[in-house]
């Protein structure tokens, strides 16, 4: 909800200035036209200069050449009024028939402050009387009854800024109101936009002049949801289907597995037929280790797979391992050799026992795999920096440097979206990957000091 | 002493795959077993159970007529008896089920005969170590049932531990039993910091039924890992 007074302040902001801005053009536009009003001659001044430029001669009175050019050019009439008869002693040339030719007080009194016969008229003192200037009827506008009250005068920039005040206090107040129902509409469409990344239902009431965007909200909603239903949907019927088939094969593999085994130890057979049964048998366990992976690794990968954390003991558990493969190794091809420190027994980690048993497994049947002409195993557990260092070598094989770099950073097949065509490595090190990311430790493929290939696996230590 | 009255044990084999039945009797054939007994579903085990009364039984779990898990409970009714659960079903979920109702073991599917006939060895021994009452090592005899070894015709009492100890060994014969193991048999559920006590106590046993305690035979030592017991006439 931050961005709504960040909002309103902008709004408000923008509103002041315009205001302010508005006034100034006011000013100056009042300004400018004023000036050109004053410009162009005011009538007063004009009547005021005609009674100065009339000059008696004789029994006759002359104005002058440029006045009276002035004059003519503005369609104004002259006339002069005597003081005492109050009759026009002398007048223009283009002075009007409807124009009296004597005149009152109330007369006079009226032509100054309005017309005569429409004309608007403006005076000029002079010594015989009084100089009347009638301009153009439509030239000017005469305020007839012009008188204020003084405290309105006194008071008038007060009063002008009381009014500006007022006026842009009105306008806040529409707007405000007018701005508050925008924004109320606008809110609750903000949160849902908000909401749409959190991946939470979202429903806005389609409702208001923006109605249109709440409804393409909810509708964008619903179809965020369905898109995650039909994956999860997917993901999870992926995962079954390999479970299924995974299923399927262990009874026939069985089978292959049992009676291979049986081969391979039958005393009876020659040496050559009983290494075909060996290599029949080790394949089907290749095969069976293969499909254990497969399951797993698509469990995990689609969250499927529970990881229950408790507190064990990871050297007891890396035995129980290394006992079993030593337990199982029929040919005592592939001796291990636990090099840890004999005053290491306990070393707590919070891990889900069966997933470390299986990360451990698989690397070392990882190099039984490799190297099908046997290897030495080598274990080794150290403790660093409140870590535990699993490091697992052997004599075998090894890879290369490429192969190496590869493991260590290129993704899994399984879990890359890119068509390749490359040689696949197994799943073997893909769960070890996982199953270690599950416990926030780390694998790191390498060469071994023993010649082959070596894994070393970093669990957090219990504290 | 030998195992031959375990190899005597009546067997109860149930798998809807007449393939897989035949391969696993020619296994447990191979590795010296005689009364082997096949049924392909929960009604005929049940039949052919309550005619051979069996010692040991193996099940699949998915079976045409309902589940191996049921069965369990129906053969367990009559008698208590090692129950194994052989199966293609590897869920975790499926593994505590079977423990929790009182299966010996769980194999899951596939396996190798050796595995097998491992397993099964292990759960005879444990479940009829009683009917055993002479254990022959290289050196020496064991007597479970008196908890004493017989070393040049003198009787040696076993304490306590060197008796639980044994045992672990002697139910895993051939095979290595971890450090952490024998410490879980001996001083139960929290094993933690026993191993120096269990090396006093292996020594001691070594003293018992060794010919030359600092040269075992019988006893070894797998360095860091754990020990394994040899047993004569296996």
């Amino acid at each position: 909800m931050k961005s709504i007074p960040k909002l309103i302040r902008r709004f408000i902001g923008i509103l002041l200035l315009s205001s302010f801005l508005l006034i100034v053009f006011n000013f100056i536009a009042i300004a400018v036209i004023g000036y050109s009003q004053t410009a162009s001659g005011s009538p007063w001044k004009t009547a005021t200069d005609t009674a100065k430029a009339l000059s008696k001669s004789k029994n006759s009175y002359i104005l002058s050449e440029s006045l009276s050019k002035e004059l003519n050019s503005n369609n104004t009439w002259a006339i002069l009024v005597d003081n005492n008869t109050k009759n026009v002693i002398w007048h223009t040339e283009n002075l009007p028939n409807e124009i009296p030719t004597e005149y009152s007080l109330s007369d006079i009194s009226m032509l100054t402050r309005g017309y005569i016969k429409g004309y608007p008229t403006f005076t000029g003192e002079h010594q015989d009387g009084l100089v009347v200037l009638g301009f153009p009827k439509t030239s000017y506008w005469k305020h007839m009854y012009n008188s204020w009250d003084y405290w309105f005068i006194a008071n008038f920039f007060k009063i002008l800024l009381l009014v500006l005040g007022g006026n842009i206090f009105v306008i806040f107040v529409i707007y405000m109101i007018a701005n508050t129902r925008l924004l109320k509409s606008v809110n609750p469409i903000l949160n849902g936009i908000r909401n749409l990344p959190l991946e939470k239902q979202i429903h806005v009431k389609e409702k208001g002049v923006l109605s249109e965007i709440a409804a393409s909200i909810n509708k964008t909603s619903e179809i965020l949801e369905t898109k995650d239903y039909q994956l999860k949907r997917k993901e999870t019927a992926r995962a079954n289907w390999i479970a299924g088939v995974s299923h399927d094969i262990r009874t026939p593999l069985s089978m292959i597995m049992g009676y291979a085994g049986q081969l391979e130890s039958h005393a009876h057979l020659a040496d050559e037929e009983r290494q075909k049964a060996a290599v029949i048998r080790r394949q089907s366990e290749r095969i069976k280790n293969l499909i254990n992976d497969l399951n797993l690794t698509s469990k995990l990968e689609y969250n499927m797979q529970p990881v229950n954390l408790e507190n064990i003991n990871i050297v007891s558990i890396i035995r129980q391992v290394v006992v079993d493969f030593m337990n199982m190794d029929i040919s005592e091809q592939y001796p291990i050799e636990w090099i840890t420190d004999d005053h290491i027994n306990t070393c707590f980690v919070n891990g889900d026992k069966g997933l470390l048993k299986r990360a451990i497994t698989n690397i070392i049947q990882n190099s039984i795999n490799h190297n099908e002409n046997g290897c030495n195993i080598y274990i080794t557990l150290v403790e660093k920096d409140n870590k535990y260092e699993i490091q697992i070598d052997d004599d075998g094989i090894g890879a290369t440097d490429k192969q190496i770099e590869k493991l260590n950073n290129t993704p899994h097949y399984m879990v890359c979206d890119e068509n390749t065509t490359e040689q696949r490595h197994g799943l073997g090190l893909l769960i070890v990957k996982q199953i270690m990311s599950a416990h926030h430790g780390s694998v790191t493929v390498g060469h071994s000091s023993y010649g082959g290939f070596s894994v070393t696996l970093t669990l957090p230590m219990y504290l | 002493m030998d195992y031959n009255f375990l190899k005597k044990k009546r067997i109860l084999l149930v798998d809807d795959e007449q393939e897989l039945l035949n391969m696993v009797v020619s296994i447990l054939k191979e590795d010296g077993y005689e009364n082997i007994a096949t049924a392909k579903s929960v009604k005929e085990a049940l039949k052919v159970a309550s005619e051979t009364n069996p010692e040991l039984a193996i099940l699949d779990i998915m079976l045409p007529d309902s589940d191996g898990f049921s069965l369990m409970e129906q053969l367990k009714q009559t008698k208590d008896y090692p129950i194994l659960f052989l199966t293609a079903r590897g869920e975790d979920e499926d593994k505590f089920k079977g423990f929790g109702l009182g299966a010996d073991d769980y194999i899951v599917k596939p396996f190798l005969p050796k595995e097998l006939t491992l397993r099964i060895g292990a759960i005879l021994r444990r479940s009829y170590k009683n009917e055993n009452p002479l254990v022959k090592l290289h050196a020496s005899e064991i007597d479970f049932d008196r908890a004493e070894v017989i070393k040049n015709g003198e009787h040696i009492a076993l304490t306590a531990k060197e008796y639980d100890l044994l045992l672990a060994l002697y139910l895993n014969t051939g095979k290595i039993v971890t450090i952490d193991a024998l410490c879980e048999a001996a001083w139960g559920d929290n094993p933690f910091g026993y191993e120096n006590s269990l090396m006093a106590h292996i020594r001691r046993i070594r003293e018992k039924i060794e010919e030359n305690p600092s040269k075992p035979t019988s006893l070894i030592t797998i360095r860091g890992l754990g020990y394994k017991l040899n047993v004569e006439g296996k």
